[in-house]
């Protein structure tokens, strides 16, 4: 019986990836007076996944806060999304990576198995 | 007036015989840069097999198969790469029984031989689960990442019938 049960943990033929640039983003001056933005772009190449999470951490992989448009970004396949990122003044110094994640689907036929994490690094 | 018309039609006449013959070209550039950036792709998909009731296993003996990551950077030490086996299962049956995880994962392919200390000079974090790799060299790697879940915490018990599924993480964190 057992052998009828088959274990999936990962569908679909085709190079699946995303990416996230810029490597090395920076903070500039935003339209609010106490707080700093940067911009960033995903590129999707994965079939399986439209979204994205978007996070900060400091150089201890704490979570910070920040505000953005939306934290679970759709970026459709094999498109570009760009988006831009707003944070206090005075907790930008603390920041050190913003990390996208892919947001993976477990209820569906189409079970991705590889999440993907691509972090930049402020300087 | 009859003047300026003339003039005109003369320096349209003269315009069109450059052209024709090659005298005015039109040169569209094409530009491009190559920005840093870190690619994580999943070249090939992987599959548990179930050599018996209590084994789920990657490994192609087992009719199972080993996921494959590749790792893309443009830039040498830029970037480094985490790559994690699975722990625990994200979706499953109902389990009341402990399920024990090994895995390995190990650089499969690389596309610059400069990249061929990249194992051996990986580290590992999360209890062996994470190996941590540094991306020295631009250029593209693959690396195998192997699972095998074991049901009943050393007393071989038959997994619940039903559907499974695992994550590996593949991330790639700038330097």
């Amino acid at each position: 019986m057992y052998r009828s049960v088959i274990f999936l943990i990962a569908l679909g033929g085709t190079v699946l990836g995303h990416d996230m640039t810029p490597t090395y983003p920076s903070w500039s001056m935003s339209f609010v007076p106490t707080a700093k933005q940067t911009t960033m772009k995903i590129f999707n190449k994965r079939q399986d996944v439209q979204w994205y999470q978007i996070n900060i951490f400091d150089s201890e992989w704490n979570a910070l806060p920040f505000v953005t448009r939306y934290k679970y970004i759709n970026v459709p396949y094999l498109k570009h999304a760009e988006f831009d990122v707003f944070m206090s003044t005075e907790n930008t110094t603390d920041a050190e990576y913003i990390c996208s994640t892919s947001k993976l689907r477990g209820n569906d036929d189409f079970k991705p198995i590889v999440e993907s994490r691509i972090c930049s690094r402020f300087k | 007036m009859k003047k300026i018309i003339a003039v005109s039609l003369v320096i349209l006449l003269n315009g069109c015989t450059l052209w024709k013959f090659g005298g005015v070209e039109a040169n569209t550039n094409i530009n491009g840069n190559v920005e840093s950036r870190c690619t994580v792709n999943t070249d090939t998909v992987g599959y548990y097999g179930n050599p018996n009731a209590y084994t789920l296993t990657t490994l192609p003996a087992s009719a199972g198969q080993v996921p494959i990551v590749r790792i893309d950077t443009s830039l040498a030490n830029a970037y480094k790469a985490q790559i994690s086996y699975p722990t625990s299962f994200s979706s499953s049956p109902s389990l009341g029984d402990t399920v024990v995880w090994t895995g390995a994962v190990a650089v499969d392919q690389t596309s610059v031989n400069d990249m061929s200390g990249y194992q051996s000079a990986s580290t590992t974090s999360d209890g062996g689960a994470m190996r941590i790799y540094n991306l020295t060299h631009a250029g593209t790697t693959w690396f195998s990442v192997s699972s095998v879940a074991t049901y009943g915490g050393g007393q071989q018990k038959a997994f619940p019938s039903g559907s499974y599924t695992a994550v590996v993480v593949a991330e790639c964190i700038a330097q």
